[in-house]
Formats: C-alpha cells, sequence, structure tokens
C-alpha cells in the first residue's frame, strides 16, 4: 500500500475515533451518578433550611447546583404520581408546610417509604434551589 | 418585594373574601418540548409550586430552573448554563388568573374550560400571557392542563449561531398541575 494511501487511511480512522469519543464523553455523556458523587457540603437540614430562609440569594450561591449531605428529622415520606419524596418540615406558611422536599431516586424509593416519621435520616441530594417556601433536593439517596 | 408575591396574592384572596377555598400542589408538572431540524429536546420539571384561589381566580405558580430534568447530561448543562441561565435567573413564575373562574362550578365533577391571563416571567423577562386550558374537578381534586408556544426571543434567551439548526425559535409548554384542598 502507499505511504498516502496510508496517511489517509491513518487520518480517517483517527477522525471517526475522536467523533466516536466526542459523542460519547461530550454529547451524550450521562448524567452524574448522584448516588457515588461526594457531597460538597454535609450540613443539617435545619441550619440548611434557615440558610436559604434568612438569606436565600447568598444561599442560592453557595448551594445551587451543588450536592449536599443533610442529617435531620424526617418528618413524612409523600408520594406524588412516580416520585417519592422525603420531607422535612421546619416552618408553616401561607401553603401548608414548609422545609426540605427531597425527591428519591428511584432504586431508594421502596427503602424510603418504609422510613418512620420522627425518626433521624441522613440524605444526599442535588440541591436545585428554594421556591420560597421549600428547598428542593433531587435525586436523593439514603446514607447509612 | 418580589420574594412575597405568593403570601401577598394568598393573603388578599382570604381579606377579599374569608371562605375563599385554596388549592395548592409542590408537585405540579411543566414540560417543554422543542422539535428543531436537528433535534428534538424536551425536559420536565414536577417540582411545580401552584395555588388557585376559587373565589377571586387567582393563579400562581412557580418553578425552579435547574428542576428541569432532560434525557441528555449536555443539555442540561447547555440550558441551565448558556441559555435560561440558571444561577443568574433561578426560577420561572406565572402570576394572573383563570378570568371565567365563575363559570368554573368546584362542588361539581367534570372538565372546564378555562381562560388564564397573566404575566410570565422568565430569565427576567416579564412578557403577557392568555392561554386557554382546562381545569378537571375529580375527588376533591383540581387538575390544571395548558399547552402553548412561548418565543424565546421574548424573553431574550438567545441561541448561539453554532446550534441555531438544534433548537427551535419557539417551545412548547405544557402545564399539568393536580391541586389540592389546602387545609388550614
Amino acid at each position: 500500500m502507499k505511504l498516502w494511501i496510508k496517511i489517509i487511511l491513518g487520518l480517517a480512522i483517527a477522525g471517526i475515533a475522536a467523533a466516536l469519543l466526542i459523542y460519547h464523553f461530550v454529547i451524550n455523556k450521562p448524567h452524574p451518578d448522584f448516588e457515588k458523587i461526594k457531597p460538597d457540603y454535609s450540613l443539617n437540614a435545619g441550619a440548611f433550611y434557615n440558610e436559604f430562609k434568612t438569606s436565600k440569594e447568598n444561599a442560592h450561591k453557595l448551594y445551587n447546583g451543588k450536592v449536599i449531605e443533610i442529617t435531620g428529622r424526617l418528618s413524612r415520606v409523600e408520594s406524588a404520581d412516580t416520585l417519592t419524596i422525603a420531607v422535612f418540615v421546619f416552618n408553616q406558611g401561607m401553603f401548608g408546610d414548609e422545609g426540605i422536599r427531597c425527591t428519591m431516586l428511584k432504586k431508594f424509593s421502596a427503602e424510603a417509604k418504609k422510613l418512620k416519621p420522627d425518626g433521624i435520616i441522613r440524605v444526599k441530594g442535588y440541591c436545585s434551589g428554594f421556591n420560597d417556601t421549600d428547598v428542593i433536593m433531587e435525586h436523593c439517596s439514603l446514607i447509612y | 418585594m418580589k420574594k412575597y408575591w405568593i403570601v401577598i396574592i394568598i393573603t388578599v384572596g382570604f381579606c377579599i373574601n374569608g371562605f375563599a377555598q385554596t388549592y395548592v400542589t409542590k408537585n405540579g408538572m411543566i414540560r417543554f418540548y422543542s422539535e428543531a431540524p436537528l433535534e428534538k429536546i424536551e425536559a420536565v420539571n414536577r417540582q411545580v409550586n401552584t395555588a388557585l384561589l376559587t373565589q377571586t381566580g387567582d393563579f400562581v405558580f412557580k418553578v425552579l430552573m435547574k428542576s428541569f430534568n432532560f434525557e441528555k447530561a449536555m443539555m442540561q448543562e447547555h440550558f441551565n448554563e448558556n441559555y435560561l441561565e440558571s444561577d443568574k435567573y433561578p426560577e420561572a413564575t406565572f402570576l394572573g388568573k383563570i378570568t371565567n373562574i365563575k363559570d368554573i362550578n368546584f362542588t361539581k365533577e367534570g372538565s372546564y374550560p378555562a381562560i388564564v391571563e397573566g404575566k410570565l416571567t422568565i430569565h427576567g423577562q416579564t412578557q403577557p400571557v392568555k392561554q386557554n386550558g382546562t381545569l378537571e374537578i375529580k375527588n376533591d381534586a383540581v387538575t390544571a392542563k395548558a399547552k402553548f408556544n412561548i418565543f424565546l426571543a421574548d424573553y431574550k434567551i438567545s441561541i448561539p449561531n453554532t446550534v441555531v439548526n438544534n433548537i427551535s425559535k419557539s417551545i412548547e409548554i405544557t402545564v399539568e398541575v393536580m391541586m389540592t384542598k389546602l387545609n388550614k
């Protein structure tokens, strides 16, 4: 095989490999594994909620889009559609209970539904912000 | 002031009519869908805070932008970082009224057409919105449904030229919120 053909073939293969790698690792990269990801902050649930309640802007800057591990007394577990939500209540407002709402990863739904209210639990999840009534955490897992 | 908008609306509602019934949910659903020549983009948010006052027709919802979940992680990153700038504008709100609330009998099960009028704020930009939807009354719950289109340009959401074929200039918004009576 002539040298120039080898070079063209080599470049073509390298180009295809690069395109596949870009597709796999950049364009089609998977969502983070929130169960395994190391938390950015580990906090008491009440203190975490109070930070949002007292200074929403500062808390947004610190915690939005971060993985947070919280420890606190569980108020109840709700089911809504396909979601299972662990709820920590710290306040009463115009919408009723206010606090932290942790939507569980599907893998932890059954386990979360067995949790008893008033028990101390540790939950890790992605903080998507504070909507003036509740701090919302998603992709949550239980930590033992 | 903006911070207390929900409290103000509901307080005013109660003052106007002491026996006003409030329906709420913290798990409403909003989906958006964009179909462009090269790509379909869909995201769902199931953490929508919603309140409806039956006496006045006041209807409000609030959405955290980072609660939108996409199929592809990269789309979600671009949505939050480049297009919606979710760190700068973390929430979207709708503040309005169901203008034909008197035509809706909340004590009788059924599906009722609803006209919703108000102001929608996305990406820090507020635009007037008037849409038709339905209210379904069933088992003491009220489900509000609506589907409408918004133009990205109206909310100053700019799309870089490099991906202009991947994203439609208008997106379809689907709202479906099942609210239950607020027990005070």
